[in-house]
């Protein structure tokens, strides 16, 4: 049980943008020493580092070490299967912190999408190389090579997560008896929200774009049901935290952020980007996980004050609502559009303007979130933000309070 | 250009009886369960030397995408084309494509059955079109239609 035994106790981040100037280890570095300046800790001070494993997370232990100068780790750990991992990697620091293998755990994920594979393209990081390529050349076939089943899926066209989650979507329209205008309202109604949590946001990269109705029906259509602003940004930019003792991180500041329980979850084909083969695919999730989740936590999903939920694609938010048991299975769609998300909503959603709206870094700008509301000290602040919820829809999740 | 699957072991003898425009699934022989894609061995009663069985070609669309925006420049110039996830009559689901229908004329239910397509030279892909009977046949209760 961690249960209150752990807190975050610092956070820190880059900018956001499109391109920014600094590699990914640069930007790793910036977010962890804000991080770490945030908890009044010094990189002498970190024993443990966890993260996202590779290919997703580019910058290494080895890597950090060196940079910073942390004269040893004692823990480190790596979380496979992308999103998979965020709830993952702060259940493994809070495990080592309570079974005493590390004092001072580094959470961090660092993104440079604009030197590297674009998440959103299936060519540049995959067979066939980048477009145009000498790897690209002339009518050469593509070979895929069989990996976790990629080669059942990529000659088709399967290639990216929005058409994946389209996939999702478009199950959920056909299970639920959704007409196609009933899940443009509801997936609109997200994405529109999350926009408009974003404008109020100085670190949202759609600070400035202001999203009605028109323009989002409007854009163009990427995989059916989802829209172009059904789909989160790609950008760069980096997230960290610090993980500690609960009894040091009182001792280190006022207003620590106490881990009530994280989760991760593995079952057949339900890895993220799997390709769904076996059971219904809108259990994604399976219900034990989120069971699990508030029973270990000790809170019920009346005590949740704000959730910030992953969305690779509006659809996410949408079906998490139900998978995390706050709206009956088959009604968030309608629930969006009726008690809706937004301030003052019974449960604000993603008030940062998630994934959609204020950046893509693989959750982590979600926890980012979760720790400002119950400081008190979010842009969209939800009063009197005492228990906050980051999932991501497979199962990996977090309940934080304060 | 095609984009195609490269084999191991394991997966070559599917797409050696796709190019003998033949469907066929792993099936336990002992269990006699059968499953899609290809494993080791059984994941029900972990048999090993599992076999292979081939299918009637027949299913239901359990849910599809039009893809309108390419993601890969091998599929630049076969935009729209319509993805899908078929379940087949004997059970096992697969992933594929679907063919010989506008993109918006298919249905979450549709019943469809297998065509095969040579993609490149010697690699056959099975793809689903719909089938003719479609109409007399819609089973799939809660199943609307929702283009």
């Amino acid at each position: 049980m961690i249960r209150r035994e752990v807190a975050i106790v610092g956070i820190g981040q880059t900018a956001y943008g499109k391109a920014l100037p600094g590699t990914a280890w640069d930007l790793a570095l910036e977010a962890i020493l804000g991080a770490l300046a945030d908890a009044g800790l010094e990189p002498r001070d970190v024993d443990g580092i966890c993260r996202f494993a590779p290919p997703f997370e580019p910058v290494s232990e080895p890597q950090l070490v060196r940079a910073l100068g942390i004269p040893e780790l004692r823990f480190f750990a790596e979380s496979p299967l992308g999103g998979e991992a965020l709830g993952a990697v702060l259940a493994h620091a809070a495990a080592a912190v309570t079974a005493g293998l590390a004092g001072t755990v580094v959470v961090y994920r660092a993104l440079s999408q604009s030197r590297g594979g674009r998440f959103g393209r299936a060519d540049g990081r995959g067979p066939g190389g980048p477009a145009g390529s000498a790897g690209a050349a002339a009518d050469a076939d593509v070979v895929v090579p069989e990996e976790d089943n990629r080669s059942f899926a990529w000659p088709y066209g399967l290639m990216s997560p929005g058409q994946l989650f389209a996939l999702w979507a478009r199950r959920y329209a056909i299970v639920h008896g959704l007409s196609d205008e009933d899940l443009t309202r509801a997936l609109g109604t997200i994405a529109i929200t999350q926009r408009a949590y974003a404008n109020n946001n100085q670190n949202a990269m759609m600070r400035d774009r202001k999203m009605d109705v028109d323009d989002y029906r409007g854009a163009r259509m990427i995989s059916e049901p989802l829209r172009l602003f059904d789909l989160c940004l790609e950008n760069d930019g980096a997230c960290a935290y610090v993980v500690t003792s609960a009894g040091r991180a009182r001792r280190l500041r006022d207003d620590p952020v106490y881990v009530l329980s994280a989760t991760q979850t593995l079952s057949p084909y339900r890895e993220p980007m799997g390709i769904y083969v076996t059971g219904e695919l809108l259990e994604l999730f399976p219900p034990a996980t989120a069971m699990r989740l508030f029973t270990e936590a000790g809170v019920g999903r009346g005590d949740i004050d704000v959730a910030e939920f992953y969305d690779a694609t509006s659809y996410m938010p949408l079906r998490s609502l139900e998978s995390y048991g706050f709206v009956p299975d088959g009604q968030a769609w309608r629930y969006v559009t009726e008690a809706g998300t937004g301030p003052g909503s019974p449960l604000p959603v993603n008030t940062h303007g998630g994934h959609l709206s204020e950046a893509y870094l693989h959750g982590m700008n979600g926890v980012l979130e979760a720790v400002r509301q119950l400081r008190g000290t979010a842009s969209n602040q939800v009063p009197g933000a005492a228990v906050a919820l980051v999932g991501a829809p497979a199962g990996s999740a977090m309940i934080l309070a304060r | 250009m095609a984009v195609v699957p490269g084999m191991t072991e394991l997966t070559a003898p599917y797409w050696e009886a796709a190019r003998e425009k033949r469907l066929v699934v792993q099936e336990c022989q002992s269990c006699r369960q059968l499953w899609h894609p290809p494993l080791p061995r059984c994941p029900h009663c972990h048999a090993a030397g599992p076999g292979w069985r081939q299918v009637r070609g027949e299913g239901t669309i359990y849910t599809y995408t039009v893809v309108r925006h390419p993601t890969h420049y091998a599929f630049a110039d076969k935009v729209p084309y319509v993805l899908a996830i078929v379940e087949l009559a004997e059970g096992p689901r697969l992933v594929t494509a679907i063919t010989g229908a506008a993109a918006d004329e298919v249905r979450g239910g549709q019943p469809v059955r297998v065509v095969f397509r040579d993609v490149a030279d010697g690699v056959t892909l099975p793809y689903f079109e719909p089938a003719s009977d479609q109409g007399d046949n819609r089973d799939q209760g809660g199943n609307h239609g929702t283009s």
